[in-house]
């Protein structure tokens, strides 16, 4: 980190302005898509705004109001809370567990990891469409499994369950990153202290939870904000599962916002609805980045 | 003691067996399906070994779902979208590696805030402004859109490849004679590029994963295949077949793309924090 910081310095004469200029049309482009949005909705979120109108009208705090007393509103982040806090700690134990299981295979680690990490790559739209092909009462595989020992529940249909539903199909598709990552990790972890620990007698537990665990602390901490952010990000699969049903079971903020700004036309709230999404996707940006910079150094 | 480690590693095995049924199941289900008859998809257990139909294939692409247009135009935005994010991002990349900008974390946190802004308080804005621009339905409104989360993420990338590079190879190039630009093109460039590869390769994926941007943003002519799965999924029932036949089209070059740089795709998915 220091050195990178002194050695430009350096060559600042030489070499700055060719890089300024090299820099300059992506900020400019990035400015025009991203800043001006949000000056936007900043605007937008004061005023009475729907979707058929030319001239929205100034609304003062008439929006933020609505919205920060709407009990929908809050009801949504708890259900945001509970998606992505229980889907974060599945991926997170799951992914950890199978991690250390890859790191201790013998034979075909590559192998293995990279069938694993398949499920990354499938559009969450599809994750959703063939989760719901599994959980489909009448011809679903999975629900046929479910039915074999002896709960016969329509999963997708049934309030308590849908949610159950939605948090494993982002747990199904995303646990190989965590895992991957941890996994990453677990293989930079130096031999010494690990022969240290046999020298002292650790047995093989001993060695994962006392040693290789907290050394890769900061690798785990990576794995989880990255998914955090991403769990907020998207909400396919519950647009072609459940769409926010049943009973508004899986209505997640996002979703929430999707519903105000489309379906009710009513731009101004789903504006602030929007703002207090990228309040919160900020400062967990804002940590991710302070983790890798701990990390550098 | 060697029985112990034998029955040790069999458990491990027993266990790797059932994680990969686990992550895999639904894939080989979605492909095996997509070539059984209606009649057979449903059949409890699904049978492993059967017949294969080309049937719902031959359906989605000649049928009355117009589906080759969602292809093309799903290849035409995710393709646009790769070069304009590359090019910008190489680039840019660059320059934030090598430029010692005192503004430096400033701009870094906000490249990646940019990438990492949910995609329900994104699309919001967009749309008001594209609606008055008049870019609702064009594939450039929707190449817009996804470079709105693909520009941040090559820029991001980029730069921790470059960062990678050794500035000594280009001060060495320019000592011999070399011109600033020429040495980032002709030396840094060519060193980085497996690193560029894995990003346009995530890129791509990005943009042709995506459903709520095309959601929002596309018309009967410019709608891309996400949307195509959507509207196979209707209050009078699910053409499962074709269903099943569309997702595996969808997933099939992006899983080819990513076993093909494997070896960067963690680095890339973790933004960089994996090495």
């Amino acid at each position: 980190m220091e050195q990178a910081a002194i050695r430009p310095l350096k060559r600042r004469a030489k070499w700055n302005r060719t890089e300024f200029w090299m820099l300059l049309p992506s900020v400019i482009v990035l400015a025009a898509i991203t800043i001006f949005p949000f000056f936007f909705m900043i605007y937008a979120s004061f005023m009475d705004y729907r979707l058929d109108m030319d001239h929205p009208r100034f609304a003062g705090l008439e929006n933020w109001q609505n919205t920060l007393t709407d009990e929908t509103f809050w009801q949504s982040w708890g259900r945001t809370v509970v998606y992505a806090g229980g889907g974060l700690i599945l991926q997170l134990l799951l992914g950890t567990g199978i991690a250390l299981l890859l790191y201790h295979i013998p034979k075909f680690r590559n192998l293995f990891s990279t069938l694993v990490m398949l499920p990354v790559f499938v559009a969450p739209i599809v994750t959703g469409l063939l989760w719901r092909f599994l959980l489909d009462p009448t011809y679903g595989f999975y629900h046929w499994i479910v039915r074999q020992l002896g709960f016969d529940v329509q999963i997708l249909g049934d309030p308590n369950f849908a949610m159950l539903a939605v948090i494993f199909m982002d747990v199904w598709e995303w646990t190989p990153l965590v895992t991957l990552i941890v996994l990453a990790g677990l293989q930079t972890v130096p031999e010494e202290p690990l022969e240290a620990a046999d020298v002292d007698g650790a047995n093989a537990w001993q060695k994962i939870f006392l040693v290789m665990l907290p050394m890769i602390r900061r690798m785990i901490v990576v794995a989880l904000l990255i998914r955090s952010m991403d769990i907020l990000r998207y909400v396919d699969t519950i647009v072609i599962t459940t769409e926010g049903g049943p009973a508004d079971a899986t209505k997640t903020i996002g979703y929430y916002l999707m519903q105000v700004a489309f379906r009710f036309q009513d731009i101004g709230s789903a504006a602030a609805v929007g703002l207090t999404m990228l309040v919160v996707s900020t400062l967990m940006g804002r940590f991710f980045i302070k983790v890798l910079k701990a990390e550098e150094a | 003691m060697q029985l112990k480690k034998y029955s040790i590693n069999t458990a491990l095995y027993a266990l790797m067996l059932l994680c990969l049924i686990w992550a895999l199941s639904p894939i080989l289900i979605m492909l095996m399906s997509s070539l059984k008859t209606q009649v057979n998809m449903f059949e409890m257990p699904p049978k492993l070994f059967f017949a294969p139909t080309f049937e719902s294939y031959r359906e989605m692409f000649f049928g009355r779902g117009d589906f080759p247009r969602f292809l093309k135009n799903s290849l035409m935005v995710s393709i646009l979208t790769t070069i304009v994010c590359l090019f910008l991002g190489v680039m840019g990349g660059f320059g934030l590696a090598r430029g010692g900008f005192k503004r430096e974390k400033d701009i870094s946190f906000w490249i990646i805030s940019t990438r990492m802004a949910p995609i329900p308080a994104v699309i919001l804005p967009l749309y008001l402004i594209f609606s008055k621009l008049q870019l609702i339905g064009t594939t450039t409104g929707l190449i817009l859109a996804y470079t709105t989360f693909n520009l941040p993420f090559a820029l991001w990338m980029m730069t921790t490849f470059f960062k990678d590079v050794p500035a000594d190879l280009e001060e060495a190039a320019m000592i011999d004679g070399c011109g600033k630009f020429r040495a980032f093109w002709r030396i840094v460039v060519p060193t980085a590029s497996p690193g560029i590869v894995a990003t346009a390769v995530l890129c791509l994926m990005f943009a042709w994963n995506d459903y709520l941007f095309a959601s929002i943003f596309t018309n009967r002519q410019t709608q891309t295949i996400p949307i195509a799965v959507s509207l196979l999924v209707s209050q009078s029932g699910i053409k499962w077949g074709q269903a099943m036949a569309t997702g595996t089209v969808i997933i099939t070059p992006m899983l080819i793309c990513g076993l093909l740089v494997r070896k960067y795709m963690v680095r890339g998915l973790s933004m960089g924090a994996v090495k």
